[in-house]
């Protein structure tokens, strides 16, 4: 006692944000990743063409932010009042701006990856009736795909906002959080629209497009080591209450998620994958694969990681 | 000597708008004997579900651990020392439930500036409870929506009433009033005991005051 009262409970029981908005963080980073990869890579190789990487993308991105969607209305305490979510807004709060943003997102990403799977669609006679539809949006295709690279990492930074606004909580209430998930989103969503390129729209594992993607993947991961680097030594140095939050990179559950998952297999294991084994091994399809899970399953810890161990050690 | 660390923890007063009301509660640590009615009384006034209030009663205690209790002697737990803290919305100035709330079912009451909940928008999605820095908001498991104390605001304050737990208080341990009325009961409690709130540097601005017990005989 400094003089001061203070009380310890609290009348909520346990963790306001269990799993399920983890997954929801995950889903809607690699979402918003994938998508942003892509169109980079379009942007920046002036592509016309809808390329095996490109079409993942649009499918990997349409079907992760679903699943998120659906992660987010099951965690709501009655899944049927989501509707006043979407009907009522309040511009002072994070969530509000994220619904708006995603709002518009969902159905431009579900056109994107109409336009995308083009070819596919006229593979089938009874998909017919959508082919008028695709000409018709393909008018607008160039300011929709800026449109939606703007909201894909919006949508990456915004999940790192919703959480990085509670202030209860020093790891997650830290301003490189939006920063963090854009990164580990991009390095995430482009791993796995690369698997899915590669084995359902046969992509060649040595294409120019991998061989880009391959490339900027470690500044990429480099970026996102460095936020958690920045997020710790914050922690470390901060005030009473940051430095007790410290302890999670090293006490308890958390940390060991933290170090095998975030750190072993999230990091090192793509690192040893394409630079501690066999000119062939590291090139082979077994090592791409593998690789990419690792990112993936990196990103996932992450995720659970911020949102345990942080709602776990609060002030 | 005393004084000085209970100035510490204040906050400065802002001034704003006078002609509207500002609630505030006070609790008395010294009188507060940690019989629970006012708990029985939230319940019963808010129709909560079984057991559940919207405040809590944290026992402390000035003894160490394993040493003998300064009050009874004893080395095992005793829990003689009648000290208690009342845990529940502090109706902060600068409310977070009320920034992050996406559909502004955690809202400021237009006329009496008390933050409550507007049952019919919340959607459940808790945020408000992972934003509020006291972690005082609860989800009322028969309505799936989110909960605080809103001094009763809509069950007696609506009639006229004090709220509920300051009605049942026996010992007076709890003071409700406006404190931007200098005439009020409150107001003039405020300017002769020293008050303090509870973690004021989350800049929220609570109006909970809590007189705490000031250790005698040093």
């Amino acid at each position: 006692m400094d003089g001061n009262i203070e009380f310890t409970m609290g009348l909520s029981d346990g963790l306001a944000w269990p799993w399920p908005i983890a997954v929801y963080l995950f889903f809607a980073g690699i979402s918003g990743g994938a998508l942003a990869t892509a169109l980079f890579v379009r942007f920046y190789k002036n592509q016309t063409e809808n390329t095996p990487f490109y079409k993942a993308a649009a499918v990997i991105s349409l079907v992760t932010i679903s699943l998120g969607m659906l992660c987010l209305v099951l965690d709501l305490t009655n899944p049927l009042f989501f509707w006043r979510i979407l009907v009522f807004y309040n511009f002072s709060s994070v969530m509000s701006i994220g619904v708006i943003a995603l709002s518009f997102y969902i159905p431009l990403v579900a056109i994107i990856a109409l336009l995308a799977l083009e070819e596919e669609v006229r593979q089938y006679p009874q998909l017919k009736m959508l082919l008028p539809v695709i000409e018709k949006l393909k008018n607008f295709r160039r300011p929709m795909e800026i449109f939606v690279l703007v909201l894909a990492l919006s949508v990456c930074a915004y999940t790192g906002f919703l959480i990085s606004a509670l202030v209860r909580f020093p790891i997650i209430n830290t301003s490189v959080l939006p920063a963090l998930f854009i990164a580990s989103g991009m390095s995430a969503g482009a791993a796995s629209a690369k698997m899915l390129a590669v084995s359902m729209f046969k992509e060649d594992l040595h294409s120019a497009d991998m061989k880009l993607l391959h490339g900027a993947e470690w500044p990429i991961m480099f970026s996102e080591a460095l936020f958690i680097f920045m997020i710790a030594m914050s922690l470390f140095t901060g005030n009473e209450g940051m430095q007790s939050a410290f302890a999670a990179f090293h006490t308890g559950t958390w940390s060991w998620v933290f170090w095998l998952g975030v750190i072993g297999v999230g990091f090192a294991g793509p690192l040893l994958l394409n630079f501690a084994t066999s000119h062939k091994f590291s090139h082979s399809a077994k090592a791409f694969y593998a690789s990419g899970l690792c990112a993936v399953s990196g990103m996932m810890c992450l995720r659970m990681f911020i949102l345990y161990a942080g709602q776990q050690y609060g002030i | 000597m005393i004084l000085a660390p209970l100035g510490c923890s204040s906050v400065k007063e802002d001034e704003s708008d006078v002609n509207k009301p500002h609630y505030a509660m006070v609790f008395d640590q010294n009188k507060c004997t940690g019989c629970g009615e006012c708990k029985e009384a939230c319940n019963l006034a808010n129709n909560l579900p079984v057991g559940k209030s919207r405040l809590l009663m944290e026992q402390h205690s000035g003894g160490v651990e394993g040493q003998p209790c300064p009050h009874c002697g004893k080395t095992t737990e005793c829990g003689c020392e009648r000290k208690f803290v009342r845990v529940s919305c502090q109706q902060c100035k600068d409310a977070p439930c009320v920034t992050v709330c996406p559909t502004g079912a955690a809202h400021r009451d237009e006329k009496t500036g008390i933050v409550t909940m507007d049952a019919a928008k919340c959607a459940g999605c808790k945020y408000c409870i992972a934003a509020c820095p006291y972690d005082a908001r609860f989800i009322n498991k028969e309505t799936d929506v989110a909960d605080n104390c809103d001094f009763c605001l809509k069950s007696k304050l609506a009639i006229g009433e004090l709220p509920a737990c300051v009605q049942k208080c026996r010992y007076d341990a709890l003071i409700f009033g406006d404190i931007n009325d200098p005439t009020s009961y409150i107001s003039k409690l405020l300017r002769v005991k020293d008050s303090v709130r509870i973690k004021p540097e989350f800049g929220t601005e609570p109006s909970l005051r809590y007189i705490p017990i000031v250790k005698l005989g040093v």
